[in-house]
């Protein structure tokens, strides 16, 4: 691949790849690192890339392997966490506003997300958000298809939990 | 068929799959046959159905959070900086033996011959210099050029060529007058440098010329003592010179640990001059080679554009073949 193609490559994948590392770090200075560093290495390795390959699949593979490199850290990992709660208590502030149930929603199920395990994270968003195929995200977990659909379906758990169980509890502490 | 429930625990991943809309048709049979009478799990999946949707919302709503305008831009600066600097490798087998062909955005970098021992490992890709990367695809056109040209059915190697790796502005002087040189002449290091401007600097030309760093391209074969020794070439490989010239048509004789030009046997063109003549024209052989550039035969000096001397006439009484 010439690299021109490297830039539509860029062009074409940059936004996407970039939400997908702002959801799984919580953080957009980090997402910024990392979407970077994902691109600096694919340009380096694209040129090996058999033709025909699935660039999209194999820029997420970069990107989920970095994020488990990153995730090896665990200062970050307190760091996502706090920013994790930073959204809840924003979250808290904003409850009340009628119309904003399923921006709230979301809001929650984010938290959530950020708080489950790196892998069950990494396959939830790669599925949910990203819509990759199980085998693809397999690939990219170095996991079998089913053990990245029991990631899936473990974090579809916690978020029906915890969309249950804080709702109450916040309840609770406000009154 | 049986149509007896499965417990609750063993429906739950089915469940799962029915309200993600991922479940495969039996699995679907399986969930609305038991939620058709456990009361429990028909609500349990009514919430994951919701879950599901809010899981969509999830996807949609903050899908635009976080801009990655900024991150774009310093990535596309990254990038640029990168591109500069890179240099795509590949190792080729050649007749002279393996030969690693470089190339960056700007034009060809690095020509080396490698040893065997080195093909593979890290010292390459240091003094390809940058970031160099392996990348026989991108390389290989290249080669295709080089083989033809060793082969003799190419006699210009036309590639745009990066010299940045050039250790000094009198290094790239000597390289460019060097890359000027005609397929098939030969001239001396005396001779270059007289060519840019400092003709004492004979020896800091054979110097700048000693650390060439795209051998062939820059044909740095052409270029010999001016005794008419070949003197030196990649190290001690003394053969890939006289193999470089004899593509060439310039032959070279055997000598005491090296090769040099049988100055009767070839053509003469002195300095500037628009003529070619032979060696007994005007006592050529008593002047130092330095004044000429020389050709092993008639048609590569014709094909410089240069006429036949018409005091020594080259084109009634050529050389013996």
């Amino acid at each position: 691949m010439a690299d021109e193609a490297f830039e539509i490559v860029v062009a074409t994948h940059h936004a996407e790849i970039h939400r997908y590392l702002v959801r799984v770090t919580r953080r957009p200075g980090d997402a910024d690192d990392l979407s970077q560093e994902t691109f600096i290495r694919a340009f380096r390795a694209h040129s090996a890339l058999p033709a025909g390959s699935n660039v999209r699949a194999w820029l997420f593979t970069i990107a989920t392997n970095l994020c488990r490199n990153y995730w090896r850290s665990e200062s970050r990992r307190r760091r996502a966490y706090e920013a994790a709660g930073e959204t809840a208590a924003h979250h808290e502030e904003a409850e009340g506003e009628g119309a904003m149930v399923m921006e709230q929603a979301s809001e929650e199920i984010g938290r959530i997300v950020a708080a489950l395990p790196l892998r069950q994270r990494l396959a939830f968003t790669l599925r949910k958000v990203h819509e990759f195929e199980y085998e693809a995200i397999g690939r990219s977990l170095d996991c079998s298809p089913d053990t990245a659909r029991a990631h899936v379906f473990q974090a579809l758990r916690k978020i029906r939990r915890g969309l249950d169980a804080p709702a109450g509890a916040r309840t609770e502490s406000k009154r | 068929m049986t149509r007896e429930p499965r417990s609750c625990r063993e429906i739950e991943p089915d469940l799962i799959a029915v309200a993600t809309a991922e479940a495969p048709p039996a699995a679907a049979r399986r969930v609305e046959s038991h939620v058709a009478e456990c009361a429990s799990c028909r609500s349990e999946l009514t919430q994951y159905q919701t879950v599901d949707g809010l899981v969509t919302a999830y996807r949609d709503t903050r899908a635009s959070e976080a801009d990655p305008t900024l991150a774009r831009a310093q990535l596309e600066s990254r990038l640029a900086d990168l591109r500069s600097r890179i240099v795509r490798y590949g190792v080729f087998d050649s007749p002279l033996g393996p030969i690693a062909i470089g190339v960056s955005e700007h034009g060809v970098s690095m020509v080396e011959y490698v040893r065997p021992a080195e093909r593979t490992g890290g010292g390459l890709a240091r003094r390809a210099g940058g970031e160099a990367v392996e990348d026989p695809r991108r390389t290989e056109g290249l080669y295709r050029d080089l083989a033809d040209y060793l082969d003799g059915r190419r006699t210009r190697l036309d590639w745009p060529l990066d010299l940045r790796r050039t250790r000094s502005d009198f290094q790239r002087r000597v390289l460019e007058a060097t890359a000027r040189l005609p397929y098939g002449a030969v001239t001396s290091y005396a001779g270059i440098a007289r060519e840019i401007g400092a003709p004492r600097a004979t020896r800091a030309v054979a110097q700048a010329l000693r650390h060439n760093p795209l051998p062939i391209v820059v044909p740095c074969h052409r270029v010999i003592g001016s005794s008419g020794d070949l003197t030196g070439y990649a190290g001690t490989r003394i053969g890939l010179k006289r193999d470089l010239l004899a593509v060439e048509g310039v032959h070279t004789m055997p000598g005491r640990g090296d090769y040099h030009i049988e100055r009767r046997a070839v053509y003469y063109k002195y300095l500037d001059g628009a003529e070619y003549c032979l060696p007994t024209c005007g006592g050529i052989l008593e002047k130092p080679l330095g004044d000429f550039t020389v050709f092993g035969s008639r048609d590569r000096a014709e094909a410089v554009g240069l006429q036949p001397c018409t005091d020594c006439r080259p084109d009634l009484h050529p050389l013996p073949v």
